[in-house]
């Protein structure tokens, strides 16, 4: 153990005594009766530090573990119960100390102790004192890091002046308040002292008072006459005393610029700014400094102020566009907004005064309010001379006059291409032998828009040259530019045309391609519609490819492999005017495709999808040329014919005439002469009559399938069948009417008596049969008696026989029963009209008379 | 009694004029005093809410104080802590509390504990946890009143503390630094524990003072009909 004085004044001069003896004491009884110790109790050292820790445990056999912050710790057991551990550089870990305990395996003690680690006290830094009013000294520091734990409160500072002997401790860490003695002291030697439980530190200060003056702010800042382009700036400064002058420094901040002013002062400050623009936001701003001995400048203090309005400077700049419409000039006028400077305070309308040249006498005024940049005027043919002027609440610019000529003078004037850039386009022209005034340069910055968007700029008289730029241009836009000199009389005309890109693209898009005059051998394109004006870039003419399976090339025309690797035939066309081009040397029946697509110095169109053609063979032309007159001529043949049906019909194919309406038979008739004959049919003797039958749907009936074989009729006259009471033909077949089978099962057939042989072989067809019974009808209707072996041939030339015919029924030669036998042959002829049904298998003679045997 | 057919329309002014009076029942009556159970239902809630705070608190506070008080398989003896109140009890013992012996060990454990709590607010190091302790000792007053008011329903005296008995925070120069972070980890675990009984006492006396399900008999005198 060892001592030392703690002394204020002497900080640095402590001594300490001489070491105590050492003294022996015997744990083990001095402890008490608990099982196990830790040592030191509850230590506060500084970071960094080499701290010992020790137990002892009442029991040597005890398995004890001791652990720092939950680690265990390895120690070194100097006696059988008494184990000490080593930690070297000992760290700040939390306020609250670091644990460190020990238990027994039992886990029924525990002791323990904490560590208290506190971080090394540092040296005040940036010690330094002044004063804003001369009574109170305002003194500040840069503490350092807070050494303050649970154990230990955090480091205390004292200042302590060495010359008035007074000692003040300080309320705040980086901070402390000094009044200022009353004597007027001038010289301070400051010590501040920061100390803690375990370190002090301390540093010193000496100055002089008024070498540390720091004013406060500038205040009462005010502006007086305020014109257009002068103000008055006065403030005030806090007082520091009776002899001291300030050092004042005034910024004015306006339109971008900066200017800065040196004012001494001793109560108030002025001062004037001139050279102001007029209609001006301005920022002022002033600090001050003791000027005898500078410390430090005050805080700023700010103020604005506008300067008041004046008239516009400059006359609006003015351009135009001439319309005809109608015999009318619509004349559209533009004029720029002035700029800030330009128009000293804002802009209430502008004035335009339109003066006829023509007619001295008339002139015309209009006031446009502003914003508004831009008017429309409808004039006559006539030349007026436009005068625009702006205005604001003070006064009127100068005008701005332009000559809208009656005559438009719109000269035609080739049209140059430029190159441009990202930086705009840059323009030269040939400047004018006359005098002019100036140069504008004309142009709209959205072309393909409605409103165009027209832009101009103006260049002096000797400019022969200008770089055109724009926000609004864009890559693939084509800009046109028209450069006008504008001459003594202020009358616009134009000088040149230029035309190009800021920068030109690929084409995008493909002509639209019409096919023409496919042959066998060629073809044409034409994509008439194309306009080579709106593409993005300048068309230099158009690549025609053609794919063929072939492959091969002719004359005019390379190979070329796509971009999908397909070979196929390229056709260059230089004049991009040219908007046709044949395709020829094909291949009749050929499959072909072909794309055409421009191209510019910057690349051609995109590859898109080719149009499919197939040519034809090469006699179909003339097949086409042969057949269609021919088809032309049937149809004009059949059309005549239809036309003249009625004059062919008696050429070529006259009515058949009827017998019943020939003359012949009236002539018989009248001369009833029964020699007169038309055929001899007695030689004419059927044998037999092969009845077919034929099935009707309609007429089916149960007996039907009873009937399936043909009947015959035997015809030839036999001595039983002719010597009957009447000649009778039994028939089997019943399909058509079976009640008329019930009633009749058969029938007579009237048969000459006596036919001849020779008309036997006329029965043997159908026809020859139903001409047969049609003579036996003829006969019977000749009311020839049936023994009667003379015949009367009648000629189907005859006239008709008109009223007789309707008297056959009235004289049936035969009686009723026998007429079905005639139905039943008429049937199968097909050569009279389908029976009626119902009635048509009793019909008798009647029913094959002219209304449906002839007709 | 002799009941006719045609009395039904009588019967059903009768029943009427019974449900018109029925508010003024007094056992029905819903505007009369409601006994303590609504003040136990809050005060059990406000222990779950506690619990719920205090949960937050600790492990915070222990990370102040640095392992192994804020490891969680510590489990110390518990030395030095012999003044706080236990809430640990004999299963039994603490089923044959009758209400005022429960009420009033929750009453006196509280204040203790918040006379504690206070304490410990005074010592703790940083803002962050004097503000987060100041917050739970407000509430954990809060508690101590909800439990008077139970009390005073009930019609139980508060506990009077017993002069000389009044807990202090003052560690004597023999109390170490360690034994004192062990008394802070004992206090905010013997809380815990006090929490969650007193969660269990106060569901065991809600369920007390529950009534039984409301039945109501009434005697209607057929009388006239």
């Amino acid at each position: 153990m060892r001592s030392a004085e703690d002394d204020a004044k002497t900080p640095e001069q402590s001594f300490w005594s001489n070491w105590s003896s050492w003294e022996e004491v015997d744990v083990q009884n001095s402890l008490g009766h608990d099982p196990l110790f830790v040592f030191p109790k509850d230590k506060l050292v500084e970071e960094g530090s080499n701290v010992t820790i020790c137990y002892v445990s009442r029991s040597p056999q005890s398995n004890i573990s001791c652990y720092l912050e939950g680690v265990q710790m390895q120690g070194e057991q100097l006696e059988p119960n008494v184990t000490v551990f080593n930690l070297n550089h000992v760290a700040f870990i939390r306020e609250t100390g670091t644990n460190i305990y020990c238990k027994g395996d039992q886990g029924d003690s525990i002791k323990g102790i904490v560590l208290f680690v506190s971080k090394v006290l540092e040296e005040p830094k940036e010690f330094s004192c002044e004063t804003q009013d001369l009574t109170t000294l305002n003194c500040t520091w840069d503490p350092g890091s807070d050494t303050g734990l649970l154990k230990q409160l955090s480091q205390s500072y004292t200042l302590f002046e060495s010359f008035s002997g007074k000692k003040t401790l300080c309320k705040h860490k980086s901070w402390c308040s000094w009044e200022v003695a009353p004597e007027s002291q001038e010289m301070y030697n400051f010590t501040l002292t920061a100390e803690n439980y375990l370190r002090k530190r301390s540093v010193h200060l000496l100055f002089n008072l008024t070498h540390r003056v720091h004013p406060m702010a500038p205040f009462s800042v005010l502006f007086t006459d305020v014109s257009t382009t002068n103000a008055t700036m006065t403030w005030k400064v806090h007082s520091t005393g009776n002899y001291y002058t300030l050092l004042c420094q005034v910024k004015l901040y306006g339109e971008g610029e900066v200017t800065q002013h040196n004012v001494s002062v001793e109560v108030d400050g002025e001062q004037l700014f001139s050279g102001l623009e007029p209609d001006t936001e301005y920022r002022a701003q002033v600090r001050c400094a003791n000027a005898n001995h500078f410390w430090k400048w005050s805080e700023w203090t700010h103020q604005n102020f506008t300067t008041a309005e004046a008239a516009p400077s400059e006359a609006p700049d003015v351009w135009r566009n001439v319309k005809s419409v109608q015999g009318h000039s619509v004349v559209t006028l533009f004029w720029k907004p002035l700029s800030k400077l330009q128009a000293n305070g804002k802009i209430l309308f502008y004035n335009i005064v339109i003066e006829n040249l023509d007619r001295s006498s008339s002139s015309k005024f209009l006031s446009i309010p502003a914003p508004a940049n831009g008017t429309e005027l409808n004039l006559d043919q006539c030349s007026y001379q436009i005068h625009v002027t702006a205005h604001n609440s003070v006064g009127t610019s100068p005008a701005s006059v332009i000559i809208v000529s009656g005559d438009p003078g719109n000269k035609e004037v080739e049209e140059e291409r430029v190159k441009g850039t990202e930086d705009g386009f840059s323009l030269s022209w040939k400047p004018q032998p006359g005098n002019v005034t100036g140069y504008i340069v004309e142009w709209c910055d959205r072309p393909r828009g409605p409103l165009c968007d027209l832009q101009w700029k103006s260049v002096g008289p000797t400019t022969t040259s200008t770089v055109v730029s724009s926000d609004a241009f864009r890559p693939g836009v084509q800009y046109n530019f028209r450069i006008y000199g504008i001459s003594t009389e202020r009358v616009p005309y134009l000088l040149e045309k230029k035309t190009g890109y800021s920068q030109e693209l690929a084409p995008s898009d493909n002509p639209q391609v019409v096919m023409s005059n496919l042959t066998s051998r060629s073809f044409t394109l034409s994509w008439k519609d194309y306009s080579i004006e709106s593409q993005p870039s300048f068309i230099q003419g158009y690549h025609v490819y053609l794919k063929s399976k072939a492959g091969q090339c002719h004359s005019g025309s390379e190979k070329a492999v796509l971009s999908d690797d397909a070979v196929c035939c390229k056709y260059k066309i230089d004049n991009p005017k040219q908007k046709t081009f044949v395709v020829e040397n094909l291949q009749p029946e050929s499959f072909y495709e072909f794309l055409v697509t421009p191209y510019s110095s910057v690349g051609e169109g995109p590859h898109g999808a080719f149009t499919k053609v197939t040519t034809p063979d090469e006699y179909s032309p003339i097949l086409i040329r042969v057949i269609l007159p021919m088809v032309f001529c049937i149809l004009l043949i059949m059309i005549i014919c239809y036309l003249k049906s009625q004059w062919m019909k008696e050429k070529c194919y006259p009515d058949i005439p009827d017998p019943y309406k020939s003359s012949v038979l009236s002539l018989i008739k009248s001369k009833e002469n029964p020699r007169l004959t038309i055929m001899n049919i007695k030689d004419c003797v059927p044998d037999s009559i092969e009845v077919l039958n034929k099935q009707e749907g309609t007429r089916k009936s149960l007996t039907e399938t009873e009937s399936s074989k043909p009947t015959y009729l035997y015809l030839l006259p036999t001595e039983e069948s002719y010597s009957g009471p009447g000649p009778c033909i039994c028939f089997e077949n019943f399909t058509y009417n079976q009640a008329a089978s019930d009633s009749a099962s058969c029938g007579h057939v009237p048969v000459a008596p006596k036919a001849p042989p020779s008309q036997l072989a006329l029965l043997t067809s159908p026809e020859n049969l139903l001409k047969a019974l049609e003579e036996n009808y003829m006969n019977s209707l000749g009311e020839i008696p049936a023994g009667e072996t003379s015949l009367n041939y009648v000629s189907q030339l005859a006239s008709a026989m008109t009223g007789d015919k309707f008297s056959l029924p009235t004289n049936p030669p035969e009686p009723a029963l026998c007429s079905e036998y005639k139905m039943q042959m008429a049937i199968p002829l097909g050569l009279a009209s389908p029976p009626s049904s119902g009635s048509s298998s009793l019909s008798s003679f009647t029913l094959l008379d002219e209304g449906e045997h002839y007709h | 009694m002799d009941l006719r057919a045609g009395d039904s329309w009588g019967m059903l002014a009768c029943l009427c004029t019974v449900l018109w009076h029925l508010p003024a029942v007094p056992a029905l009556n819903r505007t009369g005093d409601p006994g303590p159970g609504p003040s136990i239902q809050k005060t059990y809630d406000l222990t779950r809410y506690l619990e719920h705070q205090l949960r937050s608190l600790a492990g915070t506070y222990l990370n102040y104080l640095g392992p192994p008080f804020n490891e969680p398989d510590f489990n110390p003896p518990r030395l030095g802590a012999e003044t706080l109140p236990r809430a640990t009890v004999n299963l039994d013992v603490w089923r044959s509390l009758n209400d005022k012996l429960r009420l009033t060990q929750n009453y006196e454990a509280y204040s203790h504990l918040l006379c504690y709590l206070r304490g410990l607010n005074r010592q703790a190091a940083t803002a962050e946890l004097r503000r987060s302790l100041a917050h739970f000792c407000t509430s954990l007053q809060g508690l101590l009143g909800s439990i008077a008011g139970v009390m005073a329903a009930l019609g139980y005296p508060l506990p009077q503390p017993l002069p000389g008995t009044e807990p202090t925070w003052a560690p004597g120069p023999a109390h170490s630094d360690f034994l004192q972070k062990m008394d802070d980890f004992w206090l905010l675990k013997e809380l815990q524990t006090w929490l969650w009984r007193s969660a269990k006492d106060f569901n065991r006396l809600k369920k007390k003072m529950q009534p039984p399900a409301a039945a109501v008999t009434l005697h209607l005198e057929a009388r006239g009909f």
